[in-house]
């Protein structure tokens, strides 16, 4: 009896020895080392050379506290910022073309990916069960870009504006909600980018849906290899993380080169006049940075009834950090970028191209391409009604008046069933007049008679 | 004059433990042994009688206490922390996820012994008189072993956790008129969220271990008050079991002085007369005891380490869980609760009525009314065959229907060879 | 087995325990020891010398130090904490000495107390240059006063 305690004693021992030896050795400390020794390496002075390879051990990391992440990638990879680790092989390679995103700010996983909480490889890119965000592969990271810089043109990234482009006409709402605004037919993107970091699906199956999706009612967009990529880089940065506020509550400045985007983008220019140059039923934004303080421009962008009331200027949705990109550019901008932007402008549409333009976008935004097709050839296949397919509509002013048109799209239609003991078509026209207005419907009875003169004159 | 050895004697005031007096002061001067006969039963210290499973159910209860209480410096009961300490215990915490191993695995090691410990007094008889009362807190030291480990499942706050406890709260819904009202008032809201988490918590950490240590005080103290571990009485020799005084059937003279030995001495604190609570030493059964120190003690050392190298092993090589962060807009398919709890679950899957509240409140009633119910006064085996027919149906339903539960139910709750590999849904 | 043997296993069982129970307390203690620190770091970079004007020196809240650059003898950092108990002083252009407004202290453009119940003058901590240019400020290396980084 004795012995056998003794023996289990002794075990007790030697598996609190093993469990204290398992957790001495992790990986990164290896790595730390051998970082240091190659930073002496090229170090004249001494007692420098000395202490860096003194430096003690420890698990460094970017505290980002708006976003509940903490990033301890800098723990092996020691060099992103140290450009004398050029040519040093990973972990210890130098990030070239960082700033201003430098780590100490922004960590890492933002853009990259990753598991930023863990420390040894495997875990830390992420490439385990149970991580939703493994390590982007190279040619995908530039899409993170979009996680901040969600409206405008991303220099270098001309991707997320063209897919953000095709998704707002192709019609993408109709069937997906994204931000709360879309249908429910196809999954909500809101978190796409988040929760479904698989670019290389994604690609192949904006391609062909049904070749990675079997039996998906996505309906076949026929997309270029370039579209599928542009949409690809726009859901990978789609994400309800509020990144861009955060990083504008903390130390990212807000270019003048994307306020004049935002500027040119809002058509403020319609309005305003910079050095008497413009339209000239809005003040002047010559000098008005000296005139009034940053904040008062930034509550004026958000409200400006509040700050003027009875003020005709619009409330427009910016995020904070447009705001200040705005100001920013408002406190350079000069008569010359006034007369650039007017030069850069389109000739204005009339009224009647307008109202077809309007009912265009509203077709393409509302997903009626996802049945009656993006030529409005129709051809969705809908057993059991009378054809089999649902209609083309470019023929629509040939079987009806316009008021019999707005009339179905306000109130919806069951098509006529073919044969009334079978199950009936899965497909129908909703009734759409809770969410289009009047105006929208009559604009996209407008676009369809459009269709409808072209093919007289032709 | 020699202050130290004074000290030492001022915590340590006994007889050299060579001596029989040295031995039972031991005992009886210590505040943690004194749960101890001086002397015990050489038929109480064989493995056989009891596995040892109540000591090793305690012990895993300290094992919890303690890396418990470790994990209590890393972890804040709040919705997205409380999964980044995880990671943190995973990641960066100086074997932190050992203690979480341990806690992990000593917990489900508790659940089962508790439910073996439960099995092993019923099989022996011990839940008959005098030991009823002693039962029906056993019974409730295993509900509150359930409670405890099913609070604990929801705070590393993932995928695996929520769904869990979501499934597991809605199965206590099913109670007629109060479910609803219960579930609300355990979660702090309509479904599981932060205030579930910190009520979840709080119960862990604080309501039910308490309430645990007091019962399991006086648990401890029953065992002694009601005669020590039940012994298999029927084996002793024929003239000793003759002399053996149970309530109810007194044998003649209702008290009996046995005369002191030499070497024992007795505090007696006053003669009362009236009829013993349990069975009696007769003087010939002196013979078949020994002392606690140092026999018992040993043995139970033994168990203890046997239990911690047992837990520790396990925590060497195999991580306990984590999923993904607790996602509220996704469901896992198949959702399943605490496995303890997945033959509810499997119940529940064919009647809601039947599995959510007739069999738990019926099992509950009936495992505490066993002792008042159970007429054969009989500990022997061979008297009571169908109590121990019973009991075994019971016990091999609930396993039967757990294991069906855990193993055998996948996506949909189809019925699934666990050899089948389940793919994704992408 | 006779009583001699019994009490050798058991007293080499217990001190084989009791060397587990020491390994295991060394272990706790190492476990309670933070290995990372949901603070701002000790040592960090405060952005190039271009940055910094020289004159009155730049106070930094968030890090709590004031960046002094002098066309002569180049940069160093003092810290914003008072050595009293522990609140964040202010630099005065007006006399150019630092006051603490919690109990008065007041300290000298080299730090020294000059009044109050300050028991040491602010500490001064190591700044040098980082390979990418920036300035790296390491509030773990305290130096004397006269510490200076030429740039």
């Amino acid at each position: 009896m004795p012995q056998l305690f003794f023996a289990l004693s002794l075990i007790a021992l030697a598996l609190m020895l093993a469990v204290v030896w398992q957790a001495s050795a992790p990986a990164w400390k290896t790595y730390q080392r051998e970082f240091h020794r190659l930073e002496a390496v090229g170090e004249p002075n001494a007692l420098t050379k000395n202490a860096m390879l003194t430096t003690p051990l420890d698990i460094r990391q970017v505290l980002l506290p708006g976003l509940q992440r903490v990033d301890r990638c800098t723990t092996c990879h020691l060099g992103v910022e140290d450009p004398t680790m050029r040519n040093a092989p990973q972990p210890f390679t130098f990030h070239a073309n960082l700033a201003p995103h430098l780590p100490a700010r922004f960590g890492c996983t933002v853009c990259h990916g990753g598991q930023g909480l863990a420390t040894d490889q495997q875990n830390a890119h992420g490439k385990v069960e149970f991580w939703q965000e493994p390590l982007l592969p190279r040619e995908y990271i530039r899409a993170s870009c979009g996680r901040c810089h969600k409206e405008g043109e991303v220099p270098g990234v001309p991707e997320l504006a063209e897919g953000r482009r095709l998704f707002e006409t192709q019609g993408c709402r109709g069937c997906h909600k994204l931000n709360g605004v879309g249908g429910s037919i196809g999954p909500d993107l809101t978190e796409e980018g988040a929760v479904r970091r698989f670019p290389e699906w994604l690609a192949r199956h904006f391609l062909d849906p049904n070749a990675v999706s079997k039996s998906s009612p996505m309906p076949n967009f026929h997309f270029t290899k370039e579209q599928a990529r542009a949409l690809t880089f726009y859901m990978l940065s789609l994400t309800s993380e509020q990144m861009g506020t955060y990083y504008s509550s903390v130390r990212l400045i807000p270019s003048a080169g994307y306020g004049r985007q935002l500027f040119v983008e809002k058509n403020c220019i319609a309005c305003h006049t910079i050095g008497g140059v413009g339209s000239k039923s809005g003040s002047d934004l010559l000098g008005v940075t000296k005139q009034h303080s940053s904040g008062w421009l930034d509550e004026q962008l958000v409200n400006p009834q509040l700050v003027y009331p009875g003020s005709s200027m619009p409330e427009y949705d910016l995020e904070t950090n447009a705001r200040k990109a705005i100001v920013t550019f408002m406190a350079s901008a000069t008569a010359e970028d006034a007369r650039s932007i007017l030069a850069g402008r389109a000739k204005p549409l009339t009224a009647q191209e307008a109202a077809i333009e309007a009912g265009k976008q509203n077709f393409a935004r509302f997903g009626c391409v996802g049945c009656h097709g993006i030529q409005l050839q129709g051809g969705v296949p809908n057993p059991n009604s009378q054809g089999g397919e649902v209609p083309s509509l470019l023929h629509a002013s040939d079987d009806y008046t316009k008021q019999e048109v707005i009339k179905i799209i306000q109130n919806g239609k069951a098509p006529p069933v073919e044969n009334s003991k079978k199950p009936a078509p899965p497909l129908y026209m909703p009734s759409w007049k809770n969410v289009l207005s009047e105006e929208d419907i009559n604009r996209v009875a407008d676009y369809l008679w459009s269709l409808q003169k072209k093919r007289d004159a032709w | 004059m020699n202050p130290i050895r004074d000290a030492w004697q001022s915590i340590f005031r006994r007889d050299p433990l060579s001596t029989d007096k040295g031995k039972s002061e031991l005992v009886f001067l210590n505040v943690w042994l004194h749960i101890h006969p001086a002397k015990v039963k050489k038929e109480n210290l064989k493995v056989k009688h009891t596995f040892y499973l109540g000591f090793i159910t305690f012990y895993l209860f300290l094992i919890l206490v303690t890396t418990g209480v470790a994990l209590m410096f890393y972890y804040r009961p709040h919705p997205p922390q409380a999964y980044q300490d995880m990671k943190d215990l995973e990641y960066v915490v100086y074997l932190g996820t050992f203690l979480r191993n341990m806690h992990r695995w000593a917990a489900h090691g508790m659940v089962i012994c508790v439910f073996l410990h439960m099995c092993r007094v019923f099989y022996t008889g011990s839940y008959k008189r005098p030991r009823q009362f002693n039962w029906v807190i056993g019974v409730f030291l295993f509900l509150l072993t359930l409670g405890l480990s099913f609070t604990g499942y929801l705070l590393p706050w993932d995928q695996l956790a929520f769904w869990a406890i979501t499934v597991g709260t809605n199965i206590g819904s099913y109670a007629p008129l109060v479910g609803g009202r219960i579930r609300e008032l355990l979660l702090g809201g309509h479904s599981v969220g932060e205030s579930a988490l910190l009520r979840f918590y709080v119960l862990h950490v604080a309501v039910l271990p308490s309430v645990m240590i007091l019962l399991t005080m006086v648990h401890f103290w029953r065992v002694r008050k009601d005669g020590g571990l039940s012994r298999p009485v029927w084996k002793l020799k024929a003239e000793s079991a003759a002399k053996v005084v149970t309530i109810g059937a007194p044998a003649e003279p209702a008290f009996r002085v046995v005369p002191a030995s030499k070497d024992k001495t007795y505090g007696l604190m006053e003669v009362v007369t009236g009829k013993p609570i349990f069975e009696t030493v007769s003087a010939e059964e002196e013979e078949d005891t020994v002392f606690s120190y140092p026999y018992a003690f040993f043995r139970e050392a033994i168990a203890l380490v046997a239990t911690v190298i047992s837990v520790m092993a396990v925590s060497l090589f195999w991580n306990a869980p984590l999923e993904e962060m607790a996602n509220p807009v996704k469901t896992p398919n198949p959702a399943k609760a605490p496995w303890y709890f997945l033959g509810l679950q499997e119940l529940v899957s064919h009647s809601a009525l039947l599995g959510g509240v007739v069999v738990p409140a019926l099992a509950v009633l009936a495992l505490v009314a066993i002792p008042y119910l159970d007429p054969n006064p009989s500990r022997r085996p061979a008297d009571r065959k169908w109590a121990i027919r019973a009991f075994a149906a019971f016990a091999i339903v609930n396993v039967v229907l757990i294991i069906i539960g855990t193993l055998f139910r996948g996506p949909g709750w189809a019925l699934v060879p666990p050899w089948v590999h389940i793919s994704g849904a992408e | 087995m006779n009583r001699r043997t019994f009490l050798n296993w058991g007293t080499a069982g217990i001190a084989a325990l009791c060397a587990g129970v020491a390994v295991s307390l060394a272990a706790v203690v190492r476990f309670l020891t933070p290995s990372v620190f949901y603070e701002p770091p000790q040592m960090f970079k405060i952005g190039n010398a271009a940055d910094f004007s020289f004159g009155p020196p730049t106070f930094l809240a968030e890090e709590k130090i004031f960046v002094f650059r002098d066309r002569e003898k180049g940069f160093a950092i003092a810290s914003a904490v008072c050595t009293h108990l522990g609140c964040t002083v202010g630099y005065f252009q007006t006399d150019g000495r630092f006051h603490c407004p919690c109990h008065g202290s007041v300290f000298g453009a080299d730090g020294k107390v000059e009044h109050g119940p300050a028991p040491r003058p602010l500490e001064w901590f190591e700044v040098t240059l980082a390979r990418d240019g920036q300035l790296s400020v390491d509030k773990d290396r305290v130096v004397p006063a006269a510490y200076r980084l030429m740039v």
